[in-house]
């Protein structure tokens, strides 16, 4: 009896005594104090905001998503930025039934738009990401984790980096949406919803920053490759300046010009002799590439990036080992216009022109859009080496994506002489004819000073750089994006029809614009 | 087995009886009322095991221990006697109908009985369940519940279910009962480890012989006491076990099934589709084959099942136990599709100390093993090529046909990804307590209990694709095995007590509960995918040499700490007062927000136990009104939310520094101010008998107003670490009436029939979702099959969540939608204008064109049970309805384009019959025309037996039933009834989308009992 009531007991004391204890920490996950003891963390949280541009997640090639209520897919930066920069205009087509993406082409693009909604997230998700990076390494925080001094000069790099990253998607935000939130590290996280920064106010930090960075980056090509240098500071610098008179309503080509030179004058970069060379899996060897998002075939795998620039557009009777990958996604052609930029559609005179013709029709329509078939084919970017030998991974590959490179400079300090930013005209006209004369493999295709006016620039831009996400900023500099400029399927029509000028800038997401209402929407959105 | 099983329960339980003189006592046992005899009624020996069974002439015959004093006479509806042994060796009994067993229902932490149950409480007990071949317990109680829908997500043998009691009450986290077994709260969350479709549901572990009651809480009054965990209603489950004082019996139970598909989906043969291609693409001619394949028809089989299972139960003096053991095997009607289990279970009960000190020990078990067939089977099978044959002998594609890899957007012969597909499960899951009961010594009325339990579910995913199927041999590493591993175990420590007693001055009895309760659960997801193997020989076994390799784990605790208390007031019979309170802490909640409190109060008035109604007691016999309010919660959102935390990326999401690659590191979203999500419920009910119980019923109205919803939602950007952030936004509430009838239609001798029926209307609504202004147009999501991304439902205030998001379609004279094709409007061009409605006028159409159109939740569900006994005979069956519940038939949007074989992109891929009605050359996915009502009635199951006595003690039935034989709906697709078809997040309830048919199934079966 007494022994049963003592086991009781002991029960009961037991179960009044056990633990109220409730705070479980993450076992395969890891608190900041836990994560920051490593110095090595600093680097790896680095990785992640350049990995921004390339990856979508924390598993690749998808299954962690960083932006949350969308296909994983469709939050690639450089997938998105192509939607937003090359679907609406005529270098880009695309048929498929996913949600609302032929809206980009017929300009009718409206504020849910899961796109534009991924598009934003992910520009604002870097800001962020950059944000918190900045706010973990402090000098405060690296004393109170006791990193000894080398360790400490070593992050100080990567802030700088940091704030680059935070630049660059910044600009693209500023060119994309124009009126933005703007936060910065000061904002703690779950503070008060961020207020809308005048693109004024948003360019002038985008300057500051760099400007502020710019001494403290290796030289160009200094550092290690796909980390940003002085070059890629340099060229998003003229980027900002360029376009300073769509952004602020100021002219700065005189600026623009200034970077360009710095780029081109500092001798680290060369043409690439082969144009198709830049487009490759082994063109990390493109001596040409300023600021490149690096893929790879086993290691930085995606659906976004180059695994879409290569995939989509292969469709039809084209053979996806000759691009070096598994199969075609049967996407993306380009409109009859665009293959008339070209003297020939065959590539023979001028190697830009990379159509697959082979049971395409040139034209395309807004009934037929859907049907591969309508519209050339352009494999620029490939899976397969300079040698034609398939890269590392038929599913993903190893092709990187130029965000600058150097030809994009010359025609740039071309547009800036012509524009009136100074500089020299004869030295203007050498470097587009450095670029024509790649292209013709010869010297038939150069031009004269008499040549080189704005509507050749557009042109030419658009020979050079389609598919490589500056297309729509080209043409709204240029005027010719909305009220100006037609080409298949714009506004829905076959042969393309004008659209309102207030198209020129994308709208916030809906979800934005009710999750923070200190925001207005864009005009007429 | 059997022999040594009694041996060592003999031995164990000290059952040891000497011989003794004997002498053999006979009689006949007779209704009071009319005299016939009572077939069937049990006699035993007071003190022993030694007993026996009346036979169809109510003659008995027994051998009894010469120092026998007593045999009690019992039969089910009667009330027992004890009859003293005299001299005579003749004992004739007349047993009384009179006072039914006073039946107790099953509550939280404790009993009480029926009639003093002052919440919605359902007890569905084992001459109830469903009969058939039924896999997971949930199923054995679909129909029997008003205001319980138990929805099977597919027709695979073990799949996955969604319950749903009283509708949903939130939307992000869990919406599935608490499942409570043998007093142990388990943690039922689907195991779907890495996304991997096709998961078992997690009950599979207990076998349905085993279960002697469901009991559904359905009101807050009644699950205040599980607080946090209390929300969607709990489901107690008790195993059967022996009784004290009981002989020992053996059952052996089996049965066999032969499943078919009830329907396949109406496609366009060989010729037909032939005719398709030349008339709409004949450049596509090219890629037909000379094949007459019925794709659906080679995927699937007759299914074949057998199950068996063995008990032994009883009791001894101070003892009971029963012991169980197993074994089913059931194919799916996919060929491939299977699912087997053993499964043992051990009930044991041991009082001591003159009955105050009560040992009980459950403990149960099973190992299943499934092979899974390929999750877009049924899809590939409805749209491939129905030209094109299953085998090329000696193709690169271990022998089966496929389009040449050149080929694009080719989809793979679904035959060859059946059978080369390799997609196992094992897993193990045993879940065990014992439960020590003493009643104080010194304080009358005052007892303690301690409950220790556990639970743990281990167990492989592992799936092997060899290289020789055409999406490997397409990709860069061919050749994957995939591992996913899952670990969950639980401890519980439960103590409590419980204080009754009787007070004279206000002749009322009074009962305190309190208590303590710890539960921790620890699970870990380790897994592995290798691609890229060297060969195809080691199958599943040997991923070594892989060129790829990407290694997962993910561990997560989280443990629940509560106290408790219950006060029951039963004053002079009539007024019943309950109130409980829980208070629980939860490690997924911040410091600030990790305590709850959840009370409840409810009343019950005996209605009938008045004075004033004693004049019509014999008709109207029992009528007591309930009133019931209580809070509980909802926790089921995942670990660590509330913190700042790190992730690391896997070996192929790196970046490249150089010539290095760096490992990323991310930081994720939180909320630090996330807390429960509260549900408050308000019920009112009557319970009403007449004719001393031979008809009853109950009607309850009840609403359910969830507010704090957890809720994924979108954050002003730059405010914290991803767009989307788990957080308490917005409310939702559920509004219902339920009634409940059942009742003896006939009851004579030799025939009965009882019938049972529920109804339950069910409204479900959102009433705010924080922040959202008028144009807001709510959360989208539910995936469908068409388009990347593109979903078709939505979640906006003031509807129901579930609700579908389309394009209005205008239709034509003839009732069908317009065409894409024509210029309806005269406007010069063909686009959406011709064929939707412009919402806003706005001469175009897009996602702000598009309306909520009705929701998959059914409005009113009705069950009928009907049982019929006649001598040896039973007939019995179950009819089940739902209606307001709608579908959205993506196979039918998804196999009606013309698209599907002009596209010039891919080859041409099949259509449904159905789909040429419309004549759309692209699909339509957003319109309304795909909203179909998917009411309505289905014969679930439908039983005839035969019962023989064959001896004295041994009893035999036999039976078949029929399973899913009849379906009347308007609905087009197969089956009206569609379940979850998300592995995580937002339950995606009504999408029609490559679904695992549900079988129609025959059952053999046979009971034998001695």
């Amino acid at each position: 009896m007494i022994r049963y009531t003592k086991i009781i007991f002991i029960f009961a004391a037991l179960a009044f005594s056990a633990c109220t204890d409730l705070e479980l920490n993450p076992q395969s996950e890891a608190v900041p104090d836990v994560v920051f003891q490593d110095p090595d963390s600093y680097k790896q949280f680095l990785a992640k905001i350049y990995a921004g541009l390339a990856t979508t997640g924390q598993q690749g090639p998808a299954g962690s998503g960083d932006i949350q209520g969308i296909d994983e897919g469709v939050s690639s930066y450089v997938r998105m930025l192509f939607y937003a920069q090359e679907l609406p205009t005529e270098t880009a087509q695309v048929g498929w039934n996913d949600q609302t993406i032929k809206d980009f082409a017929f300009h009718r693009w409206n504020s849910d738009d899961p796109f534009i909604t991924g598009l934003y997230y992910r520009l604002m998700y870097q800001i962020t990401l950059a944000n918190e990076f900045l706010r973990e390494s402090t000098d405060e925080k690296l004393d109170s984790r006791g990193f000894s001094d080398e360790i400490k000069d070593e992050v100080i790099i990567y802030r700088t980096e940091a704030r680059f990253l935070r630049a660059l998607a910044y600009w693209h935000a500023l060119d994309l949406f124009r009126n933005i939130p703007f936060f910065t590290e000061e904002d703690a996280l779950g503070a008060d919803a961020p207020t809308q920064g005048t693109p004024q106010e948003v360019f002038s930090f985008i300057e500051s920053e760099l400007l502020a960075i710019e001494n403290s980056l290796p030289g160009p090509k200094q550092g290690d490759y796909a980390r940003a240098d002085q070059g890629a500071v340099w060229a998003l610098l003229a980027k900002l300046y360029l376009n300073a008179e769509v952004y602020v309503g100021t002219a700065r080509y005189d600026d623009a010009l200034n970077y360009c030179s710095k780029i081109i004058d500092s001798g680290a970069y060369q043409l690439n002799p082969v144009f198709r060379n830049n487009f490759v899996a082994d063109n990390h060897l493109s001596p040409e590439f300023i600021f490149p998002v690096a893929f790879d075939g086993t290691r930085i795998q995606g659906y976004g990036g180059t695994t879409f620039l290569t995939h989509a557009p292969v469709g039809g009777a084209m053979d996806p080992a000759n691009y070096g990958i598994d199969n075609g996604w049967g996407g993306i052609r380009v409109s009859r216009n665009y293959v008339e930029l070209f003297p020939d559609e065959t590539g023979e005179i001028d190697s830009r022109a990379i159509f697959f013709t082979e049971g395409q029709n040139i034209d395309v329509t807004v009934d037929n859009v859907g049907d591969f078939g309508n519209g050339y084919a352009m494999p620029k970017f490939v899976n397969t080496t300079s040698d034609g030998v398939a890269g590392s991974n038929l599913s993903f590959p190893d092709t990187d994506f130029p965000m600058f490179r150097l030809a994009d400079i010359y025609l740039m300090y071309a547009e800036c002489v012509v524009r009136g930013g100074g500089g020299d005209m004869a030295t203007a006209v050498d470097y587009v004819n450095l670029v024509r004369q790649r292209a013709y493999g010869d010297n038939t295709g150069d031009i004269t000073e008499s040549d080189l006016t704005l509507p050749f620039l557009l042109d030419e831009r658009g020979r050079e750089l389609a598919y490589e996400c500056h297309r729509r900023t080209d043409r709204v500099r240029f005027g010719e994006f909305t009220d100006k400029g037609t080409w298949q399927l714009k506004g829905e029509a076959d042969e393309g029809t004008e659209t309102p000028a207030w198209r020129n800038i994308y709208p916030l997401p809906s979800a934005e614009i009710i999750a923070n209402p200190k925001l207005n929407q864009n005009p007429n959105y | 087995m059997k022999l040594k099983l009694t041996t060592f329960l003999v031995l164990f339980l000290g059952l040891g009886a000497g011989v003794f003189a004997q002498r053999t006592i006979s009689g006949v046992v007779t209704d009071a009322a009319d005299g016939e005899p009572l077939i069937g009624a049990n006699i035993l020996v007071v003190g022993t095991s030694t007993g026996t069974i009346t036979d169809f002439d109510g003659a008995y015959s027994l051998s009894v221990p010469a120092d026998a004093k007593q045999l009690e006479f019992s039969y089910t509806g009667y009330q027992a006697q004890t009859i003293d042994l005299t001299a005579s060796d003749k004992v004739d009994v007349q047993m009384s109908a009179g006072e039914l067993l006073e039946e107790v229902v099953v509550v939280g932490y404790g009993t009480v009985k029926k009639d003093d149950a002052t919440g919605a409480v359902n007890a569905v007990t084992t001459e109830e369940f469903n009969k058939g071949a039924i896999i997971s317990p949930d199923q054995l109680i679909t129909g029997k519940v008003a205001g319980v829908q138990v929805l099977s997500n597919s027709g695979e043998p073990g799949g996955q279910s969604s319950i749903r009691i009283r509708g949903g009450t939130s939307v992000n986290a869990n919406n599935e009962p608490l499942y409570v077994i043998d007093g142990v709260p388990i943690d039922n969350a689907a195991i779907n480890p890495g996304g991997f479709q096709g998961g078992r549901n997690p009950l599979n572990f207990l076998n349905p012989e085993d279960i002697a009651t469901f009991t559904v809480l359905k009101d807050a009054s009644a699950t205040a006491i599980y607080g946090s965990r209390g929300a969607n209603g709990v489901v107690l489950i008790t195993t059967k076990t022996g009784k004290v004082g009981e002989r020992p019996r053996f059952t052996y139970s089996t049965w066999v099934s032969v499943a078919n598909a009830a329907e396949t989906f109406e496609v366009l043969n060989a010729e037909q589709f032939r005719n398709v291609v030349t008339f709409a693409q004949p450049q596509n001619l090219e890629l037909l084959g000379n094949a007459d394949t019925d794709w659906q028809d080679e995927i699937l089989q007759t299914a074949i099942g057998q199950n068996h299972n063995l008990s032994l139960m009883g009791g001894g003096e101070n003892s009971n136990y029963r012991v169980s053991a197993g074994y089913l095997n059931q194919d799916g009607i996919v060929r491939t599709s299977n699912t087997e289990r053993t499964n043992f279970s051990l009930n044991y009960g041991q009082k001591m100390l003159d009955d105050a000190l009560t040992f009980n020990f459950n403990l149960k078990g099973a190992f299943t093993q499934d092979r899974i067939s390929p999750n877009g089977t049924i899809g590939g099978a409805v749209a491939y090529n129905p030209t094109l044959p299953i085998l090329d002998p000696g193709s690169v594609f271990a022998g089966y046909y496929e389009y040449p890899l050149s080929v694009l957007n080719a989809g793979t012969n679904p035959i060859s990804e059946l059978e080369q597909t390799q997609d196992y499960n094992e897993g193990f899951r045993g879940l065990g307590n014992v439960e020590v009961d003493y009643k104080l010594p010194f304080i009358e009325g005052l007892s303690a209990k301690v409950n220790l339990g556990f639970d743990i579910n281990k167990g492989e995913r592992r799936r092997f694709l060899p290289s020789t199927i055409r999406s490997q041999l397409n990709s860069a590493n061919p050749g994957e095995v995939r591992a996913e591993n899952y670990t969950r175990r639980s401890t519980l420590l439960e103590s409590y007590l419980t204080y009754e007693r009787y007070i004279d001055a206000i002749s009322s009895n009074l009962t305190f509960l309190g208590g303590y309760s710890f539960q921790d659960f620890n699970n870990a997801f380790p897994s592995y995918v290798a691609n890229g193997l060297p060969n195809d020989f080691f199958g599943n076994n040997n991923p070594a040499g892989a060129t790829q390799l990407q290694v997962n784990n993910s561990v997560i605790e989280n443990r629940l700490i509560s106290f408790f208390g219950r006060v029951n007031f039963d004053i002079d019979n009539k007024y019943l007062i309950t109130a409980t309170v829980r208070r629980d802490g939860s490690s997924r909640f911040g410091p600030e927000n990790r305590w709850g409190t959840f009370p409840s109060a409810a009343l019950g008035w005996k209605i009938s136990e008045e004075p004033f109604m004693a004049g019509i007691s014999n008709t109207l016999s029992g009528l007591k009104l309930r009133l019931g309010w209580g809070i509980t919660g909802n926790q089921d959102i995942g670990e660590y939310n509330y913190l700042a935390r790190y992730k690391v990326g896997d070996g192929l999401a790196q970046y490249q520094f150089g010539d290095e690659y760096v490992t990323t590191l991310r930081p994720t979203a939180f909320d630090p101010a996330l807390k429960w999500e509260e549900t408050q419920t308000l019920n009112a009910g009557i319970d009403f008998e007449f004719l001393a119980g031979r008809f009853g019923g109950s009607v309850d109205v009840y609403k359910k107003t969830t507010s704090d919803l957890l809720f994924t939602v979108n954050v002003p950007a730059g405010t914290n670490l991803s767009n989307r952030v788990l957080t308490n936004i917005g409310s939702l509430e559920n509004t219902g009436v339920e009634l409940a009838l059942n009742g003896y239609v006939v009851d004579t001798k030799d025939f009965q029939w009882d019938l049972g029926f529920n109804v339950a209307f069910n409204k479900n609504e959102i009433t705010k979702i924080d922040g959202s202004g008028d144009d807001f147009l709510g959360i989208q999501y539910g995936g469908i099959g068409g388009g990347t991304g593109t979903t078709i439902q939505v979640l906006r205030e003031g509807n129901p969540i579930s609700s579908f998001f389309v394009y209005e379609h205008i239709l034509d004279t003839d009732g069908l939608p317009r065409d894409d094709q024509t210029d309806f409007n005269e406007d010069g061009a063909v686009n959406l204008l011709d064929m939707y409605i412009d919402q806003n006028g706005d001469g175009v159409i897009n996602e702000s064109d598009r309306v909520i159109k009705e929701n998959a939740l059914p409005s009113v569900i009705y069950g009928l049970t009907s049982n019929m006994t006649y001598k040896g005979f039973d007939l019995s069956f179950t009819v089940r309805a739902n209606t307001g519940n709608y579908v959205y038939n993506n196979v039918l949007s998804g196999g009606s384009a013309l698209q599907n074989v002009t596209n010039r992109s891919a080859p041409p891929t099949n259509l449904l019959a159905r789909g040429l009605l419309t004549n759309f050359e692209e699909p339509q996915f957003l319109s309304d025309y795909y909203v179909e009502d998917a009411s309505f009635i289905r014969l679930d199951n439908i039983t005839l037996g035969y019962n023989l006595s064959l001896t004295n003690n041994l009893n035999l039935r036999l039976y078949a039933t029929g399973q899913n034989l009849l379906v009347l709906t308007e609905y087009t697709g197969i089956d009206p009834e569609i379940g979850n078809r998300a592995t995580s997040g937002l339950p995606e309830l009504g999408i029609d989308r490559d679904i695992f048919p549900r079988a129609r199934t025959f059952i053999f079966g046979a009971n034998l009992e001695f």
